[in-house]
């Protein structure tokens, strides 16, 4: 990562621009793609009526058991029947609004020139969706329910989960970052 | 035409709901829960793009959701305040609907 930081910062009235390295780059083209592949769709092994899935309506209605994606599409009621019943007719909408802010997120990044990514204001909304379900799912592995940020802070070099913790921190301070400039009022 | 079916039994919780269906006048509210990974300038941000709140009032619901492990943050119809879930899922805030005569 650069040495110096800047992370997102306004340009004009509707333009918000970073510089990433390509190391950078790197790290949120692969977390942009493994997003955008977990959120495809369940793989269905009984027959599906094909009007109900034009319009959306899946025969999906329990939770998933994956526990980062649960994270990413979680339960709309606590009753169980109710639930499910939102899920059959929102889950599949779900998925694909959360994977067209990953894909707006790596197509800007393909796009980027020296580096330079330019967003504005509704492609930065899509960033801040990406980078949130990407902190989401990290932190769900990360277990920062039941960890401190001090007991993460202190993992051994050696930890793989080392690594995963400062994307997870390097994401959050970008994500601020790109908050601060479209709150940013003085301009 | 058929027979007219004379008599339907009616007991109260069927009376309550049709006058609930009827009537429109139970709200429905949207709550926002506490999460460890959601940055505070972040729900804050989302809640002002969301419902086009002021800076001052995301900020206080935010607060309230950080504090005390949830808030209201909109009131409606059960359609609208689906609607209003969907979208705080599609940017990650962890979000459910209810009645709103039901406990928090």
């Amino acid at each position: 990562m650069s040495e110096v930081q800047h992370g997102f910062f306004r340009h004009g009235d509707n333009t918000y621009l970073a510089n990433f390295t390509e190391a950078e780059r790197e790290v949120l083209l692969n977390l942009a793609e493994q997003i955008i592949e977990l959120l495809a769709e369940r793989v269905d092994h009984q027959s599906d009526d094909p009007l109900a899935a034009m319009v959306g309506i899946t025969v999906h209605d329990t939770p998933p058991e994956d526990e980062v994606l649960l994270r990413l599409l979680p339960n709309a009621y606590a009753d169980q029947v109710d639930a499910s019943e939102f899920r059959r007719y929102t889950e599949s909408t779900l998925r694909q609004k959360k994977q067209a802010h990953a894909m707006a997120m790596r197509m800007h990044i393909k796009a980027a020139v020296d580096g330079v990514i330019e967003l504005d204001h509704d492609s930065a909304n899509a960033w801040l969706g990406a980078m949130n379900d990407v902190r989401l799912a990290l932190g769900v592995r990360l277990k920062v329910e039941e960890n401190t940020h001090q007991e993460l802070e202190l993992l051994a070099p050696d930890d793989p989960m080392r690594g995963v913790y400062a994307v997870y921190s390097w994401l959050g301070w970008l994500q601020e970052s790109l908050i601060d400039a479209l709150m940013d009022e003085s301009q | 035409m058929g027979k007219i079916k004379e008599k339907i039994d009616v007991n109260e919780k069927i009376e309550e709901e049709l006058k609930a269906i009827f009537s429109g006048d139970i709200p429905w509210v949207t709550i926002v829960w506490d999460d460890p990974v959601n940055l505070m300038t972040y729900v804050t941000y989302v809640l002002m793009e969301l419902f086009g709140y002021s800076k001052e009032k995301a900020h206080e619901l935010m607060m309230k959701v950080h504090t005390e492990g949830k808030a209201v943050v909109s009131t409606g119809s059960r359609e609208e305040m689906e609607h209003d879930v969907a979208r705080l899922h599609e940017y990650g805030l962890w979000a459910t609907l209810q009645r709103g005569d039901q406990a928090l």
